[in-house]
């Protein structure tokens, strides 16, 4: 289902004016697997999720996805890639205010499965799987923030996504809500086989899933190229 | 869920600045909307009636001021013209119609109009009779009068009231009532749009007999000799209709040449007045709501331009859901389309509902019908041109929209 093969992609420079470098040999994850990326901050697992969802483009590698090298698509493809296969769940939920919570999971649906004949029921229902059947029509500043990240789980499900990609979706929460959402979303993968990678600094939940991927070593030094060498940058 | 949708719930959601985007935009398409509107209408107007009449002929002065006086009844008039040049061109087989004017006095300031009976069989330019009477009948008697729509209105006089005229040609406050001579109201004419509107139309022979009966008393108040050789008497202008339009500067030099007047061609005189004094004053205004309406799309410019930096984080958001960059570019596009078209039709709102709002002042003021609501090809022409500077101004966010990757901005708080 996913496969990463010898990828590599140039961060930069950090604060210490270190340039970085992402550097991922081998990484594979089956359908229906059920994955956390562990590690210190800073390591590399959000732009492994980045990576698969194609927010990010490696400089060198394979990234396959559902047999789809996304090395070798456009930015269009990969946009169509992002709706299609992959349910994005971010720490600070990433609502739009405007919106209500209906609305939402409608923009969610829009792009995500575009031909969609009954989208307002598709959403209801999700919302209602996630717990917010009674928050249609409220805006997320009215709601808790536990119920802002139901919405947010529920906008990653309603395209029907095989890969739900999570960033740290316990990060804002109190550890009750933390773990509420952590089931919620745990369960809903299992109940859907769908696959879920989940990014958490949290050992409790890491402890909870099926899989860990340690993510600590993934982002090095970057080694100068033979040009660069040279000019010395 | 359309752009359009989404986009009018973030022109909501920021809407104290959406209104001022808005207003900005619509207080310019108002000025070009009513300038323009109030230059057709007015054109149209006044060339309505100027073009009831070929010529007007009256005593030496100025062509416009002669206009004004006999068709627009404004203004003074240019001086008295021999009765007997209006008998000699009145039977000129080249002409088609003609009728004196005779000035003097007014009624609430509206003038009373010496004439004759067949005045009112005036055609109009289809060769249908110009002049309707809504109630009543054209004067038998001397004293009789028809009164014009507005006079009616304004003054609520009926057929069969009397009324008597003051001297002079706009009201004064103390200036001499004839109130030996009381007026009759035999007719009133049905609302033309044109300035016959607000005229009382009266004989010629009861404006000579008030003046002349006048005149005598003050001679004899004053002892000097009994003026009047009642053969010689004048009138103020002469209106003419030709058989054929295209004599009448032939005609006009005519009547130059053979009295002591002048002549005039309407339609000329006052297209000159609007090329002239009105086009500048047009131009000027038109320039200054021109300028109002490039700021209003800048503001939209620079209003969509914050608008697109601050949701940097929410096109990101909708990109990692999915969407294309064309798709956040039509969102931000489409919600300057939405600031534009409200500025626009807000603006056309504002623009014709103030000059419907003026229509009665302007009527009251000029005696012209404006039909408020006309939207003339020209202002099309304008409204398409802003609406087009809109949808540029527009493009420049979008095109930043489209041009972001959505990587970093995804890292944006709230």
């Amino acid at each position: 289902m996913i496969r990463l093969n010898k990828v590599s992609l140039n961060l930069g420079k950090t604060d210490h004016s270190l340039s970085v470098q992402f550097q991922l040999p081998a990484f594979e994850v089956t359908a229906g697997e059920i994955v956390a990326l562990t590690g210190p901050s800073g390591c590399g697992k959000s732009t492994l999720l980045n990576l698969v969802s194609g927010l990010r483009i490696a400089d060198k590698g394979e990234i396959i996805v559902d047999g789809v090298n996304l090395m070798k698509l456009s930015p269009a493809q990969l946009d169509r890639h992002r709706g299609t296969h992959c349910g994005m769940i971010f720490q600070t939920f990433h609502l739009l205010s405007p919106f209500t919570a209906l609305e939402n999971v409608l923009i969610g649906l829009r792009f995500s499965d575009r031909n969609q004949k009954y989208p307002k029921k598709r959403a209801i229902d999700v919302l209602e799987r996630v717990g917010l059947g009674d928050r249609l029509h409220a805006r997320p500043d009215e709601l808790s923030v536990g119920q802002r990240q139901r919405i947010a789980i529920a906008r990653a499900l309603v395209g029907n996504a095989p890969i739900l990609l999570a960033d740290e979706p316990t990060g804002a929460l109190d550890p009750r809500t933390g773990l509420e959402i952590f089931h919620l979303l745990k369960r809903i993968a299992e109940e859907d086989n769908r696959t879920l990678l989940l990014v958490t600094h949290d050992p409790s939940i890491a402890r909870e899933m099926p899989n860990n991927f340690d993510c600590s070593e993934l982002i090095k030094p970057r080694e100068l190229t033979a040009d660069e060498e040279v000019t010395g940058s | 869920m359309n752009f359009f949708f989404m986009a009018w719930q973030y022109l909501k959601f920021r809407w104290l600045v959406s209104l001022l985007t808005i207003s900005g935009i619509s207080t310019g398409v108002a000025l070009v909307c009513a300038v323009l509107a109030l230059r057709h209408e007015s054109e149209k107007a006044l060339s309505r009636d100027a073009g009831l009449y070929d010529l007007v002929a009256g005593g030496k002065g100025s062509p416009l001021q002669l206009v004004l006086s006999s068709v627009y009844h404004l203004d003074s008039p240019t001086g008295n013209i021999p009765y007997k040049e209006y008998e000699r061109i009145r039977s000129d087989p080249r002409v088609e119609w003609a009728a004196p004017v005779g000035l003097g006095d007014n009624y609430l300031g509206y003038r009373i109009i010496g004439t004759e009976k067949h005045f009112f069989d005036l055609p109009d330019r289809e060769g249908n009779l110009f002049f309707e009477l809504a109630e009543g009948d054209v004067f038998q008697d001397r004293f009789d009068v028809v009164l014009g729509s507005q006079v009616a209105q304004a003054s609520g006089l009926k057929i069969g009231d009397s009324f008597f005229g003051t001297h002079g040609l706009i009201e004064v406050a103390g200036a001499e009532v004839h109130r030996d001579f009381p007026y009759r109201v035999s007719g009133i004419l049905a609302p033309s749009g044109t300035a016959q509107d607000r005229a009382i139309f009266g004989t010629l022979k009861s404006v000579w007999e008030i003046h002349e009966t006048e005149d005598l008393l003050h001679s004899a108040i004053q002892g000097s000799a009994i003026m009047a050789d009642h053969k010689t008497r004048e009138t103020t202008a002469i209106l003419v209709r030709l058989e054929t339009p295209g004599l009448r500067l032939w005609m006009a030099d005519e009547i130059r040449e053979g009295t002591d007047g002048i002549a005039a061609i309407p339609i000329n005189e006052i297209m000159r007045f609007q090329q002239g004094i009105l086009g500048p004053v047009q131009k000027i205004l038109l320039a200054i709501a021109g300028v109002v309406v490039a700021v209003s799309c800048l503001t939209v410019l620079i209003t969509l331009q914050q608008a697109a930096e601050r949701r940097r984080r929410d096109i990101a958001i909708l990109r990692s859901l999915g969407a294309y960059r064309r798709e956040v570019a039509t969102l931000v596009f489409s919600e300057g389309l939405l600031l534009t078209g409200g500025g626009i039709l807000l603006g056309l709102l504002i623009g014709h509902g103030g000059m419907a709002i003026a229509v009665d002042y302007f009527r009251e003021a000029t005696g012209l019908i404006l039909n408020p609501w006309r939207i003339p090809s020209n202002e099309l022409y304008a409204l398409l041109i802003m609406a087009l500077s809109g949808a540029l101004a527009s493009t420049f966010p979008a095109i930043s929209s489209y041009r972001r990757t959505p990587i970093d901005d995804l890292q944006l708080s709230e």
